[in-house]
């Protein structure tokens, strides 16, 4: 907080003193909650518009021009629905469960600069406090759930719980990697530790071997996290119906629904942050309007990834729970472990062209290995116990 | 070369493939298969069909049906509703006054358009029938039920076509052969028992249309003019109508002139009339010869179902020359069972 | 900040509360969740963020989820059924045990010794590099005891499980 402080406190010399602070306060919240709603709005209307597009039809074009109005229409109808509650539901969880779904997403928003010094709060420990929220977000699902006494629910809240557990530990070895790299928990300082020999693109650390692999990992995790197709068996419609949101109407289910979007945004957001060097981009420096320029690229690398998260929904189909699980501890896991070893080697390399070539072959050997162990899995003849 | 994951990599290839192309497809519905309803509709192939609607030549009053009730009787789930028009004196005409088709009952089997022998009725391919109504606004009336022959040959060209040669061809045969009167009016020996050949029995002098005869005045225009030309004879080859329909396997011609009213006594068959019950139509055939009391049994809708029209079924089996005493599909079984207790009383069976 | 921390006390010490006084076992671990976060709060009062965020990652995330967990494996959630005795021998073992650590603890902050190397200032924040480098300084015993019984555990769990496995072939 204390850079929009400082910024603020210049602005209103000489005026109360609790003034600066209030506004320091209240302006990040407002753009917290104003902004990255409507940004998950109309993230609904282009994810089934580029859906309908990658299915051959036309998405969603009635509500407005292009269907331009219609988030709102989604909302209307969703406010105005009946809310209903089962009779034999656990009447106060049934009613948290969608509220607390929506709190750990907004607040991962407040760790992610959009800007030089522009992030709603600048704790040191960022990127563990990103970690943090975001796990209590399974109680949510669980709360769902377990209050809903359907079994579909329930199922989806234990396979949530499953999922989320699971995928929460590669993904944030694959944060620890990049810890390491920038020597700062704080997602100011990681961004920082993007730039290199005054370049804003060389930097990345996507660009860097074990980087690349730090985003895959983690990208994978997020998704995972956030419940998205392909990783989406908690609310698998052709399965268990919806899964721990199988009882929820009208707004409480438009709660889950934004909970979810958020958190798939924020994680896109970090994701930004900690591998696509966050805001950085050409021109940033320049005066005045460096900051929006920086801002500009912040959002644009944050729709590519919205877009790729899309494009993957529109493709790959679910993965089974047991491959789901398999795919977790069997690949993800051992490769975020040798991620954080060859960071290591990386650092205390000091020809960073030569740390290049030996980084990559180390993991794309790994890569080969894994995928033979995995495959040689995979590929065993099947046998039925009965049609023999 | 294959590595781990190569195949989700394609997969997001093909789906970008899709994604652009939907951009440029320029209405080859290539990539973008979509038909944007109610602006564009695909175009229906000419044997699609929804329900059925009733054809009109030229003006709807000149519609084909009779009101004959086979639809109504072969419908399976019953949704068709006729009943016969009447003039003022309560003669039938040969024309529904009411026809009603269920659009929620109608399975759309089209079991209608093949049981009527008059091309009559004919499924239609509109399939934009929703209403606002769950009941009444779900029975299409006869208004909304017919359509012109144009219109049949507009949605359906083949079908359409073949229709209009076939009864082209028959009005032709009709006019050819003259009148369509049955032959077998007077019984030939009535101990031959096989439907042979009979010979021609001379025409009952001059024919004139009786006041009560069940026609409109067009058609009683049309047929006084095609009499007056001198058409009333016997059939050129002295052949009956059940050789005719062996020999050319189409049943006789069904046109109103086909009515035997020209037969009937000046008084008019009082019990030729579909609408009085079965009970009635015997009390008032009651003194009358066998082949009457046999007609009236029957639903006298003149359907030619049978291959006759009433008047010659009646006679065909009083004469011998026609065994089966089912054929008569509007009458039912209720008919069919009349018709063996006659013949039972008669003698002959 | 006096205010804070007496609502933050009174939740923790609520949710502390509700979870060994409800009859039904899920609403005990939701409130033991709460207590999680006034304990995770009073943390981040104390400018301790790191161990707050852990804690919260911890406690909430993995341990919470775990007990909810074994609690959706077992029947008589609702704890209807089944023996309501409460006051009873336990209790009064369990009472005098949590006596006698709340006085050991509370003895222990008072001794000047451990208040003055444990509480830092009202505004001075304890640095994660601080808690890195005691990790593998100072305090490397018992880190690495830790991990070692951390990691024996670990393994106990997988033993356990492949004996199932086999026993169930
Ligand atoms: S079968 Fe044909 S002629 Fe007879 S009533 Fe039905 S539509 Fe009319
Ligand atoms: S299509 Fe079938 S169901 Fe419909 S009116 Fe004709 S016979 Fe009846």
């Amino acid at each position: 907080m204390e850079t929009i402080y400082q910024l603020i406190a210049g602005w209103f010399a000489g005026k109360p003193e609790w003034l600066p602070l209030a506004i320091a306060i209240a302006v990040p919240i407002l753009f917290i909650v104003g902004v990255y709603p409507a940004i998950f709005a109309y993230t609904t209307l282009v994810e089934r518009k580029a859906l309908g597009r990658v299915q051959n039809r036309y998405g969603p074009n009635r509500v407005g021009r292009w269907g331009i109005l219609q988030p709102l229409a989604d909302g209307l109808k969703l406010l105005t629905k009946e809310d209903i509650v089962p009779r034999d539901a656990d009447k106060f969880t049934h009613f948290l469960a969608p509220v607390i779904a929506v709190i750990p997403s907004v607040l991962l928003f407040a760790i992610v600069p959009i800007a030089p010094g522009l992030v709603p709060v600048n704790l040191n420990i960022g990127i563990l406090f990103a970690f943090a929220i975001s796990t209590a977000s399974v109680l949510a699902l669980f709360m769902g759930g377990w209050a809903s006494r359907n079994k579909f629910s329930l199922l989806g809240a234990m396979r949530a719980v499953a999922q989320v557990v699971s995928y929460e530990v590669p993904m944030v070895l694959a944060a620890v990697a990049v810890v390491m790299a920038a020597g700062s928990l704080s997602t100011l300082d990681i961004v920082k530790a993007q730039t290199r020999g005054g370049l804003e693109i060389a930097g990345w650390f996507v660009f860097q071997p074990w980087g690349f692999v730090g985003f895959v990992l983690f990208a994978i995790g997020a998704m995972a996290e956030s419940a998205r197709t392909p990783f989406d068996i908690p609310e698998a419609e052709s399965e268990i119906i919806a899964g721990y949101h199988t009882e929820y109407s009208g707004f409480k289910f438009a709660l889950f629904q934004l909970g979810e979007y958020l958190a798939a945004i924020a994680m896109a957001g970090i994701t930004v942050t900690m591998f696509l060097g966050g805001y950085l981009g050409p021109g940033i420096h320049i005066p005045y309007i460096g900051g929006f320029i920086a801002a500009f690229w912040f959002f644009l690398k944050l729709g590519c990834m919205i877009l790729l998260n899309i494009w993957i929904r529109g493709t790959w189909p679910r993965v089974r729970v047991d491959q789901l699980m398999g795919f977790a501890w069997k690949v993800l896991l051992p490769m975020s472990i040798l991620n954080i070893a060859v960071v290591g080697l990386w650092h205390f390399m000091g020809n960073k062209v030569l740390a290049w070539g030996v980084t990559a072959a180390i993991l794309g050997l790994a890569f080969v290995i894994l995928a033979k162990i995995s495959a040689a899995g995979n590929i065993e003849k099947r046998t039925y116990r009965y049609a023999n | 070369m294959g590595f781990l994951g190569k195949g989700l990599f394609q997969g997001m290839a093909v789906t970008a493939r899709n994604f652009v192309g939907t951009y440029f497809d320029r209405g080859t519905r290539e990539k973008l298969v979509t038909y944007q309803y109610p602006e564009e509709k695909p175009p229906l192939p000419e044997n699609s069909r929804s329900f059925p609607f009733l054809v009109y030549d030229g003006t709807p009053d000149a519609m084909r049906c009779v009101a004959c009730k086979i639809c109504e009787t072969e419908c399976p789930p019953q949704c068709i509703y006729i009943v016969m028009d009447r003039d003022e004196k309560g003669k039938p005409q040969q024309r529904p006054k009411v026809f009603d088709i269920d659009i929620s009952v109608c399975m759309q089997c089209q079991i209608c358009v093949e049981v009527c022998p008059f091309e009559a009725i004919k499924m239609d391919n509109d399939y934009e029938k929703s209403q606002y109504g769950r009941f009444d606004d779900l029975i299409e009336h006869l208004p909304d039920l017919l359509k012109s022959n144009e219109y049949y040959n507009e949605i359906k060209p083949t079908e359409a076509k073949a229709v209009d040669a076939k009864l082209k061809a028959e009005a032709e045969k009709k006019a050819k052969k003259g009148t369509s009167k049955p032959a077998a009016a007077a019984p030939a020996k009535p101990a031959a028992p096989a439907p042979a050949p009979k010979p021609a029995t001379a025409p009952a002098g001059k024919i004139t249309i009786p006041e009560d005869a069940p026609f409109t005045a067009e058609q009683r225009a049309w047929l006084a003019g095609f009499l007056s030309a001198g058409g009333v004879a016997t059939s050129g080859t002295g052949v009956s109508p059940v050789a005719v329909a062996e020999t050319t396997g189409e049943t006789p011609v069904p046109l109103p002139e086909a009515t035997p009213a020209a037969e009937a006594p000046a008084g008019g068959w009082p019990w030729h009339d579909p609408g009085l019950g079965m009970s009635q139509r015997m009390d008032l055939v009651k003194a009358a010869p066998l082949a009457d009391k046999l007609m009236a049994a029957m639903a006298q809708t003149d359907c030619h179902a049978c291959g006759y029209d009433c008047r010659g079924y009646a006679d065909a089996i009083a004469a011998g020359s026609e065994t089966d005493l089912s054929l008569c599909l509007p009458g039912e079984a209720e008919t069919a069972k009349k018709l063996e207790e006659l013949m039972k009383e008669a003698g002959k069976l | 900040m006096d205010y804070a921390f007496w609502t933050i006390s009174g939740i923790t010490v609520l949710g502390a509360l509700l979870a060994v006084t409800l009859r039904n076992l899920v609403h005990c671990v939701l409130s033991l969740i709460l207590f999680f976060l006034g304990i995770a709060a009073h943390y981040f009062l104390l400018r301790a963020d790191f161990i707050g965020a852990v804690q919260i990652l911890i406690y909430i995330g993995a341990v919470a989820v775990l007990i909810l967990f074994a609690i959706m494996l077992t029947r008589n959630v609702t704890g209807e059924a089944g023996p309501q005795e409460v006051v009873g021998v336990k209790w009064w073992i369990g009472s005098l045990c949590a006596a006698l650590t709340a006085g050991l603890i509370s003895f222990a902050v008072r001794a000047d010794s451990v208040a003055e190397t444990l509480s830092p200032g009202p505004k001075a924040t304890v640095a994660v590099a601080d808690i890195g480098k005691g990790f593998v300084g100072n305090w490397i015993v018992p880190f690495e005891a830790m991990a070692v019984l951390l990691t024996a555990a670990l393994i106990g769990a997988v033993v356990i499980a492949l004996e199932e496995v086999r026993n169930r072939r």
